[in-house]
């Protein structure tokens, strides 16, 4: 491997002034020849390929399986070699490992075929002959949202806020009542590397490998599905091509579909995705519905809201209640509301379930609130941004679950700082000439303003993460991080050694963070919610610091941290009340574009961003969350999207869904402020959601300036602007 | 059997003429760094050169490489013009999960051998088939621009 | 149980078409097209159900050359061979350009993307604006064939089981004095199928129109023109009076029959061809490229 030249002159002890400034990252050198294997890169000796048989109806029963001669060396498994319970243990027990009984989705696995040639394999699954007795499906939300009564459609809902009696006594009195429905589509992860997973058969044990963000999600599920003792089953993470959220639960099902392959033919088995198989049947972003019914004056302040969100939740419920429950903490977005009132439901389709993607529900709610609020803005005959900034929270406020704001809130500073950067006045005003002058191109700016709450949401942490941290110190003095945690790309290999090695004032390369394995790691939590570097970091930190006043040189040592949770006011799911998270991250986004009204194409002009997440640990890759974040966030508005027909996936391929390439995003001009947190490592909060948020809602806004048309969808769409486009021509011929 | 050159050796095969050329490099000779993102021609994971130019390996059939000259990632490790690329992409912290990154590399190569001094536009249309959803591209632009500027001169030499 | 695979890579033409005149055989020039439309699952080799004759290595069919005013373009050049070539029109290059991503481009061929017939192909609709001809050899000697005739729906050309189509023939193309234009509407700018493209093409002779050419494409299963259309421009003075442009806009209006599919719906990709006409249509001046 070439030598790399340590820019930062880091060799010595972390001299590093600030925690901040960026350093060579561990896994750059094998990422860079390609020479790091990922799980598809592997290759077991005795190694047998799986393949799945996937249901082709959206709901029904299974009434007969009729399999193909199975030529030696190839077996089927199925329910029947489950030594435990037929599904994946995730929170509630509705996802069959194997259907065996009732199907729910087009593309819900029944059986898998195993065999050393994947050709065959493939020949074979044509040949099984599954009979079904099709019963009526749900197929689209607005169906679900109208049997929302109906039993097993309503998988999870919560209600909280101000009474409706109240609510209902303003509304009499009020001026005006706005009333907007608000929709947001698919989003798919399109993690460059397929979902993939290997189950190693040994006597003894059953070993995992796989591309995953969550190690103890996935040993639980095994320990379920397998029945199995705790020494039995151990996992291992491989080094994972990208993950956002789609392969924090989704990658259970599969890692027990191998491990129960495993055990059942006693060879390992490797199941990979292909990408259309990946695009069609893996979890993706909630579509939502939003409404917002706002009480006005005649001044068009407001006076109260009522949000109601319903998700999309697909067949399973996987970990749609806590994206329900992250959707309704912001449905207020960062608005203090008077008289707000909140309700959302997790409804269930006969569709692909529904996961989480980074943001995991906030990214729908600030899309919504963002545009109603920039609805009423126009309503009020006020800048959009001038009316959002009158209702933005402030230090001391109230979270609407009866939380509190605790820390400094930093939004105004970093408003104002792009009011000038963009000289945001003059643009909207030669933006406004510019479109009265030009027929076909017309620009406009946006802007949203979001946060996101860091760490698991509620009591979690408290009462179900319980997050344990160990470092071992060899003889030699080498210092090695024993945490579940993923680096999936976000860098937290680099990061989370950096943290130990300025608290040890050791050399960066003397502490080392091995893949993780259940056998060498305490459940340190899985890698979501932005918990990573505040809350394991913050474990880390305190660890090293005792590791620092215990160090015997020469001597093997080993320090362990516990969770202790800071009390502040307690989360109540019942009442959804209380402190919903520990800390905020912010952000505020300005966008220009440019809108071609003879395609409807969407040009993005300058994306801004000013970012507050407590500190930073390293300055790049900090920026990288935010170029890729905002990309993500951005596309999320305008350019992607996955549409369902009768219950059946339309994109199949890359192309066909339209994430961005280098020639559809262009500079972002980010500045991150600072803000220590007391309870996060060197002051650092979460990053890894919060730059994604704000991009939907901002371009959203500047299509809106340059359109001067009010949307109630994302994505917007060229065939949306072309649609609304020749309505309002419509209108007005 | 077709015949071809890999990575400056002469090698044969005797797989059947439709084996696409990324199952070749990585099953039967083991190389690794060529990567199946989609295997459809669409994410650039599989980059390969072949008579020196940029091309998606998931897309050919090895019957129409007899007698070519075929590069992989590891083929163009050793080289100064790599070194130059590895560094730069560390500086401008391009590389996240790393999926991508064998096959922007190559593009990479591709681009600066064709074209040592690019535009920041150049640079993009270089790319404009390496999907990467990790970076949102700027910081790969940078690192790509970077080398150029640190490989000034060694490139026109490829 | 490996299938038995017939690969031919001869190297001379006349060796291949005496092959194509023993059996039906599957072309393969790039590839680009053919081992997705016969893709199998990872790990496997594409299902193609014929012999296979690879030509992209042909030299023979990599000529470029001017023959009078006509241009001749070789089958097998591809897509990048094309845009570093001087002979290639700036507007084809253009089109060229939108085509797919750099790897892509360094494989595919101009006769990949013909033969491949996709109702959404980017060359498309620039040879039918050139009225380009084909040139089809086999053993019996050279046949040529309009595009418009060639291409006969979507993935369905007609090119006989011992034909292999050689030449590419843009004829009249080097007079330079028409204006003409490409436009691609894709769903992102680069990697992207087309949701509705169009060529325009207008010779001016005066201030009255001598030619002129529409053709659209990814509306209909194969590429949308109308002679009749066309010819009730002739003769009129340029800038075109509103009424004209009305004319013609209903006109297209009643032929064009997009569908709805996961890229697009119709109702888009219908009313952004008449965008891109109309835009055509108004415009005040038209400098030949």
């Amino acid at each position: 491997m070439p030598a790399l030249k340590n820019e930062s002159k880091g060799v010595a002890a972390m001299n590093l002034k600030d925690i901040s400034t960026s350093v060579p990252k561990k896994d750059h050198s094998g990422k860079v020849s390609g020479q790091l294997a990922y799980i598809s890169d592997v290759k077991l000796e005795n190694m047998v390929f799986g393949v799945l048989y996937r249901s082709p109806i959206a709901y029904g029963k299974i009434i007969s399986i009729q399999l193909p001669n199975l030529p030696e060396g190839y077996e089927a498994v199925g329910a029947e070699q489950i030594p435990g319970p037929n599904y994946v243990k995730i929170i509630k027990e509705d996802q069959p490992i194997f259907a065996n009984e009732w199907v729910n989705y087009i593309g819900e696995p029944i059986l898998m075929l195993v065999g050393k040639d994947l050709n065959i394999l493939y020949g074979l699954l044509d040949e099984v002959n599954i009979e079904f007795e099709e019963h009526q499906a749900i197929y689209t939300l607005d169906e679900a949202i109208k049997q929302k009564s109906t039993s097993g459609v309503n998988m999870a809902s919560y209600e909280f806020g101000e009474s409706l009696e109240i609510i209902s006594a303003i509304e009499q009195g009020a001026h005006q009542i706005i009333e907007e429905e608000y929709d947001t589509g698919y989003q798919e992860h399109v993690y460059l590397e397929p979902q993939g997973m290997l189950g190693i058969y040994k006597e003894d044990e059953i070993e995992v490998q796989g591309s995953m963000q969550c190690l103890y999600y996935i040993k639980n599920a095994l320990l379920n599905a397998l029945a199995c003792g705790d020494d039995e089953v151990r996992v291992v993470q491989s080094p994972t091509g990208g993950g956002f959220g789609g392969k924090e639960e989704f990658p259970s099902m599969m890692a027990c579909h191998v491990a129960v392959a495993a055990k059942a033919v006693k060879k390992s088995v490797m199941l990979v995705f292909d990408r259309s198989e990946d695009m069609v049947v893996t979890t993706k972003r909630h579509p939502a519905k939003l409404k917002h019914r706002t009480a006005l004056d005649k001044e068009g302040n407001i006076l109260s809201m009522c949000v109601d969100i319903f998700l999309d939740g697909g067949a399973n419920v996987g970990l749609s209640s806590v994206v329900l429950q992250r959707a309704l903490i912001n449905s207020a977005g960062v608005y203090n509301i008077p008289h707000f009132h909140a309700k959302g439901y997790v409804l269930k389709t006969n569709t692909v379930p529904n996961g989480a993607f980074r943001g995991f529900g906030a990214p729908q709610s600030f899309a919504g609130i963002e545009s109603h609020m920039g609805h009423l803005s126009k309503l009020a005959n006020i800048d959009p941004l001038e009316y959002k900034r009158k209702y933005l929270v402030k230090q001391g406020d109230p979270t609407i679950t009866k939380g509190k704001f605790r820390d400094p809130i930093l939004m105004e500073d970093m408003i104002m700082d792009l009011l000038n950067a963009t000289q945001y006045k003059k643009k909207k005003g030669e933006f406004h000439r510019f479109n009265q002058q030009n027929q076909r191109f017309k620009k406009g700016i946006g802007t949203s303003l979001f946060l996101h709450g860091c760490g698991f949401t509620g009591s979690g942490e408290r009462d179900h993460i319980k997050a344990t941290v160990k470092l071992v110190k060899s003889k030699d003095g080498k210092v090695s991080l024993k945490i579940s945690n993923s680096d999936m790309g976000q860098g937290i290999l680099t990061t989370l050694s950096k943290i130990v090695a300025k608290e040890l004032n050791l050399p960066y390369e003397q502490i080392l963070y091995p893949y993780p394995d259940t056998k060498e790691v305490p459940d340190s939590g899985p890698t979501v919610a932005s918990r990573t570097t505040m809350i394991v970091g913050k474990l880390l930190e305190r660890a090293a610091k005792k590791l620092k006043d215990q160090w015997q040189i020469g001597v093997e040592q080993e320090v362990i941290e516990h969770y202790v949770h800071r009390e502040m006011i307690p989360w109540d799911e019942k009442t959804f009340t209380g402190d919903a998270y520990p800390a905020y991250s912010w952000g505020v986004n300005f966008v220009e574009v440019e809108v071609d009204t003879l395609t409807g194409n969407v040009k993005l002009e300058r994306v801004y961003g000013n970012y507050e997440v407590g500190k930073v640990i390293d300055d790049r890759i900090m920026k990288g969350q935010i170029d890729g974040g905002l990309a993500q966030g951005l596309a999320f508005g305008y350019l992607e999207k996955m549409t369902s027909k009768q219950g059946r996936i339309q994109q199949k391929s890359i192309s066909d869904y339209g994430p961005p390439t280098s020639l559809d995003v262009v500079p972002i001009e980010s500045k991150v402020f600072d803000n220590p947190y007391a309870d996060g490592p060197y002051g650092a909060k979460g990053a890894g959601e919060l730059t994604l948020i704000g991009g939907a809602p901002a371009v959203q806004a500047a299509i809106e300036d340059a359109l001067q048309t009010s949307f109630r969808q994302i994505p917007i769409t060229p065939e949306v602007i072309i649609e609304s486009l020749w309505m309002k021509e419509g209108e007005e011929g | 059997m077709i015949k071809f050159t890999l990575n400056g050796k002469r090698v044969e095969t005797d797989a059947p003429a439709t084996v696409r050329l990324l199952d070749l490099l990585r099953d039967e000779f083991e190389l690794i760094g060529t990567k199946e993102g989609c295997g459809e021609g669409e994410c650039g994971a599989c980059s390969v050169f072949v008579n020196k130019l940029l091309q998606n390996s998931c897309l050919i059939p090895i019957g129409s490489i007899d007698g070519t000259d075929i590069q992989t990632i590891e083929g163009i490790m050793e080289t100064e013009q790599f070194k130059i690329l590895d560094e730069s992409y560390s500086i401008a912290g391009g590389v996240q999960c790393g999926y991508c990154i064998p096959g922007m590399v190559m593009a990479s190569a591709a681009l600066l051998s064709k074209n040592p001094h690019p535009s920041e536009a150049d640079i993009r249309e270089g790319i404009s088939g390496n999907l990467c959803r990790c970076t949102g591209y700027n910081m790969i632009v940078d690192a790509i621009n970077l080398a150029a500027k640190k490989g000034d001169g060694l490139w026109q030499r490829k | 149980m490996a299938e038995k695979i017939t690969a031919y890579r001869f190297d001379r033409l006349d060796q291949i078409l005496s092959q194509l005149n023993k059996e039906d055989c599957a072309i393969i020039a790039g590839g680009t097209d053919v081992m997705v439309l016969h893709k199998s699952r990872r790990g496997v080799p594409p299902k193609i159900p014929k012999p296979i004759v690879f030509i992209d290595h042909l030299s023979e069919l990599k000529q470029v050359y001017q023959n009078h005013k006509d241009l001749h373009i070789g089958s097998c050049c591809t897509y990048s061979e094309l845009l570093e070539h001087p002979f290639i029109p700036i507007p084809l290059k253009n089109a060229i350009k939108t085509i797919a991503a750099p790897a892509i481009r360094n494989r595919g061929t101009l006769g990949g993307n013909i033969c491949n017939a996709s109702p959404a192909g980017d060359t498309l609709p620039l040879l039918y604006v050139y009225n380009a001809k084909l040139l089809l050899r086999s053993v019996n000697g050279d046949r040529m064939v309009s595009i418009s005739d060639f291409i006969q729906g979507p993935r369905r050309i007609q090119r006989l089981q011992n034909e292999i189509l050689a030449e590419i023939i843009l004829p009249s193309v080097l007079e330079e004095d028409a204006y003409v234009v490409f436009e691609k509407v894709g769903n992102r700018n680069a990697d992207a199928i087309a949701k509705v493209s169009f060529a325009g093409y207008i010779r001016i002779n005066g201030a009255r129109i001598d030619d002129v050419r529409f053709v659209f494409g990814a509306v209909g299963p194969t590429m949308v023109r109308s002679f009749d259309i066309e010819k009730k421009l002739l003769g009129k003075t340029i800038p075109l009076a509103d009424a004209d442009i009305l004319q013609v806009v209903a006109a297209f209006d009643k032929i064009i029959k997009p569908i709805d599919d996961q890229r697009s719906t119709a109702l888009y990709r219908k009313t952004v061809a008449l965008n891109l006409l109309r835009y055509f249509l108004n415009m005040k001046q038209y400098q030949p490229n």
